[in-house]
């Protein structure tokens, strides 16, 4: 697999950086090398927060992103604060209800109703775990298998059962 | 008379290879370090476990003549220093030697937090009102309208009271005396190198050469005397019929508290945890 | 970390790895003040340093806890501060004393935007030239900067090692973006770290010298309690300790402890070459910076143009001997740093003839781009 970069972007108490973590754990155990940054402003409540992965099979050179092949978005603050970053062809994951403030012309966008389905679930604290299911059903970028155990390694030992239900309906609002 | 039975004799605790010394004539300096060594050699304190931190100034170079491991450090820092130092070194027994001018001006931070961890250092501040060594200039102890080489036209800038500042920031014993009640002055620091904690203790020394003479303030002798009259000894403080003026300064020992020493109580909160969460 | 700890892969940001680096080199005594983009350098150090029995403590301010770590060395511990341009310019009176003293310690210093509180929390590489020249007077420090986060880790362990060997001030040079990346590190196995201590003086007689050397222009180090009693001063000093004014000798201690750096450049000194062999051109960065840059000369080379990157490790004293042996010949140099133009400075001083140097720089508290890097260096290969 080449070297790519994604991006998981909303709003500081959505727990995007969680989200990224439990990412990268999972494409470590992938064997990839893979380089984190995130945000670093007071973003806990509101404001913009993003998590950037960069992975390799070899060492990852520059481990900022500076071209996205994967953006998730999750927050109307997050719509259209990456898309200098974007290529024609990256792959980009909205959560439905922004799908007006976008502007995603030309690009590969898959509206999907993130929220909705993790305030289905009973808890809209779990919009991060739809959205990182969903993520990697799109992308492939590891397996299932990897992603959920990296969930047991990362999160809190009190979030797994709430979040592996959350990541699995994710891939589930892929599959139509 | 030390506790082993020996004659305090200061020279067995100066580097004497060192003199002459740098002190002018008149210093109250020497009179301050040599209360303290007699403390020092009232305890029998092993000199090995000895360690004097001073910072910069007339005070700041006591450190060097004293036959001891001895820090000579940047201005205004000897107590963060010796903060390091204690905590490093919990077996050896840190004193500062510190100025007016080191300890509460370019040092005050670091003083008042010093009080309130209440660290087992004892700190010797000696206070001449003056930077000596600089050539005279104001201080934050300074007298009121007093001449010195930056206050032409006389001081106009409150004095700092270095001993009430200590115990409000919480030092575990504070004390002040005059070089003239040598042996007062040596029970008090003596008090303070026992005291399990932060002990701050002033001296008010006396600057005959860059101050009392721009103040027509007389002989060093006659410098000491008109301290003994501005202040107020603890041991009279009951004594009723004494017609104490309010101005008058305390002396002896002025505050005392029980507070936990740092070290000891960090050492003891570490060893819970280990134990609660079975490191130990 | 008891002594059998097995080699262990985690994903650690920047300033953790800092850290863990200290305490495996045997840290432990850590003061500090809280500044960001440093901070979690000190929480992490809090969290370690009560499991290991050793010391943390936050000090009143960026002052004392430079003096504090002095103290401790001083008392026999291995030390480190971390801080970043507010507070490393507040620390920089006690890095003097450390550098005059002879004190090992460590200093690490996240670079942020300046001058002043500039940006607190973007990235920076402008205090290239404070982390060499902070502190007033002629003196010897070494400063270290790293690209990666598992650098981060394995330079903190060898700046220990450097500073209790040289006695000598050692700082930790990264930017903001470095200290909060997040990168896999293999945490070594305890038995598999090189640890470096200080020289301990043994034998009290009494005309021992504390600032005596051998050939090494090293001075043992004297431990209180040992019987010593001797005299440490930040005044300019004689072998005895104690202050002195004679120009022989004041000229005799200058010299030491300016050359004992000298002397031991084979230790101190350590840089990457990258492709720069057959390289036409040279691109010399550091920190995150390097990182834009590896990804650029690849790309440069696949449009054509042959480049190779010189990085230096140990930033100061800069290893000219290394970087004059690979840029002769070369047609030209970019200089890529996020200043205003300091590290090329020191770059200029060595460019051979003929040769052509530019600087690329970014000061708008972002990093410089592999795209940015590859423009410069077009343009360079384009105007030689």
């Amino acid at each position: 697999m080449p070297d790519f970069e994604v991006r998981i972007s909303g709003s500081g108490g959505q727990g995007i950086l969680l989200a990224g973590r439990i990412l990268a754990d999972a494409l470590g155990h992938e064997a990839l090398n893979v380089a984190q940054s995130q945000s670093y402003e007071p973003t806990s409540r509101g404001g913009l927060s993003r998590a950037d992965l960069v992975a390799s099979d070899a060492r990852v050179d520059y481990p900022l992103a500076s071209d996205l092949d994967y953006l998730v978005i999750l927050d109307d603050i997050a719509a259209t604060a990456s898309n200098d970053l974007l290529r024609q062809d990256s792959l980009v994951v909205v959560d439905s209800p922004l799908a007006e403030l976008c502007e995603l012309n030309g690009h590969e966008v898959r509206y999907l109703p993130i929220s909705e389905t993790a305030r289905a679930l009973g808890d809209l604290r779990s919009t991060n775990m739809v959205a990182l299911g969903a993520l990697t059903s799109l992308a492939g970028f590891c397996s299932q298998d990897k992603l959920l155990a990296a969930v047991t390694r990362v999160a809190p030992a009190k979030l797994h059962a709430a979040a592996t239900r959350a990541i699995l309906k994710g891939y589930a609002i892929t599959e139509f | 008379m030390n506790e082993a039975g020996k004659q305090f004799n200061i020279r067995d605790y100066l580097r004497e290879y060192l003199f002459p010394h740098f002190l002018c004539p008149g210093c109250g300096h020497g009179i301050a370090l040599r209360a303290l060594l007699w403390a020092i050699d009232e305890l029998d304190i092993d000199k090995d476990r000895l360690a004097f931190v001073s910072g910069i100034g007339c005070s700041g170079r006591l450190g060097a003549y004293i036959d001891a491991n001895t820090f000579h450090v940047t201005h205004g820092r000897p107590l963060a220093f010796a903060t390091g130092l204690k905590l490093a070194r919990p077996d050896l027994e840190v004193i500062v030697i510190t100025g007016d001018g080191d300890c509460l001006a370019i040092g005050g931070n670091h003083l008042i937090h010093a009080c309130r961890r209440n660290l087992n250092i004892t700190c010797m501040m000696l206070n001449n009102e003056v930077y000596g060594m600089t050539g005279g200039q104001v201080s934050p102890t300074t007298s009121s309208e007093r001449y010195t080489t930056t206050t032409p036209y006389g001081n106009h800038e409150p004095v700092f009271d270095a001993c009430a500042l200590a115990e409000a920031a919480g030092a575990g014993m504070v004390g002040r005396e005059i070089t003239l009640q040598t042996p007062g002055l040596k029970d008090v620091l003596r008090q303070g190198l026992a005291h399990e904690g932060f002990s701050f203790i002033e001296v008010m020394s006396d600057c005959t050469e860059v101050f009392g003479r721009k103040n027509d303030l007389g002989s060093s002798a006659e410098m000491v005397l008109t301290q003994k009259a501005s202040v107020r000894p603890d041991f009279l403080e009951d004594a009723v019929d004494q017609p104490f003026r309010p101005h008058q300064i305390k002396t002896g020992v002025l505050a005392k508290n029980d507070r936990p020493e740092y070290a000891e109580s960090w050492r003891r909160h570490i060893e819970a945890m280990k134990r609660e969460r079975g490191h130990a | 970390m008891p002594d059998s700890a097995p080699t262990k892969t985690v994903n650690l940001p920047g300033n953790h790895a800092c850290a863990l680096g200290a305490i495996a080199a045997g840290c432990r005594f850590y003061a500090g003040y809280p500044i960001t983009p440093s901070s979690e350098v000190a929480e992490r150090m809090s969290v370690e340093l009560p499991r290991v029995d050793g010391v943390f403590i936050q000090m009143e301010d960026e002052v004392a806890s430079m003096g504090a770590i002095l103290g401790a060395s001083m008392g026999g511990m291995k030390v480190m501060t971390a801080t970043s341009g507010p507070g490393f310019s507040l620390k920089q009176e006690n890095i003097g004393y450390a550098a005059g003293a002879e004190i090992p310690c460590v200093i690490v210093n996240v670079m942020r935007g300046g001058p002043s509180t500039g940006l607190p929390t973007r990235p920076a590489q402008a205090d290239v030239m404070q982390a060499r020249w902070g502190t007033h007077g002629d003196h010897p420090i070494v400063v270290i900067t790293p690209d990666s986060v598992p650098e981060i880790y394995a330079q903190t362990i060898r700046a220990f090692n450097l500073s209790e060997q040289l006695r000598v001030p050692v700082v930790m040079l990264y930017d903001e973006a470095l200290g909060h990346l997040i990168e896999q590190v293999s945490l070594s196995g305890s038995g598999d770290i090189e640890i470096a201590n200080r020289k301990w003086a043994a034998d009290p007689k009494p005309e021992f010298q504390p600032y005596a050397s051998g050939d090494d222009l090293i001075p043992e180090m004297v431990r209180p309690g040992d019987g010593f009693r001797t005299h440490t001063t930040g005044l300019t000093h004689a072998e005895n300790g104690f202050p002195t004014q004679d120009p022989e000798l004041v000229d005799q201690y200058m010299r030491r402890i300016l050359d004992k750096l000298e002397i031991h450049n084979a230790l101190i000194e350590s840089f990457e070459a990258i492709d720069t062999e057959d390289a036409d051109y040279l691109v010399v960065a550091f920190g995150i910076t390097a990182r834009a840059a590896r990804r650029a000369i690849k790309q440069a080379r696949e449009q054509g143009v042959r480049v190779g990157m010189f990085r230096p490790i140990t930033l100061w004293p800069f290893p000219v001997a290394a970087f004059e042996s690979i840029v002769g010949g070369k047609h030209g140099v970019l200089i890529a740093e996020m200043n205003a133009g300091q590290l090329i400075t020191e770059i200029e001083r060595y460019r051979p003839a003929g040769c052509r140097v530019d600087g690329l720089n970014r000061i708008d508290g972002e990093t410089i781009t592999p795209r940015q890097i590859l423009n410069s260096l077009r343009e360079l290969a384009d105007n030689e």
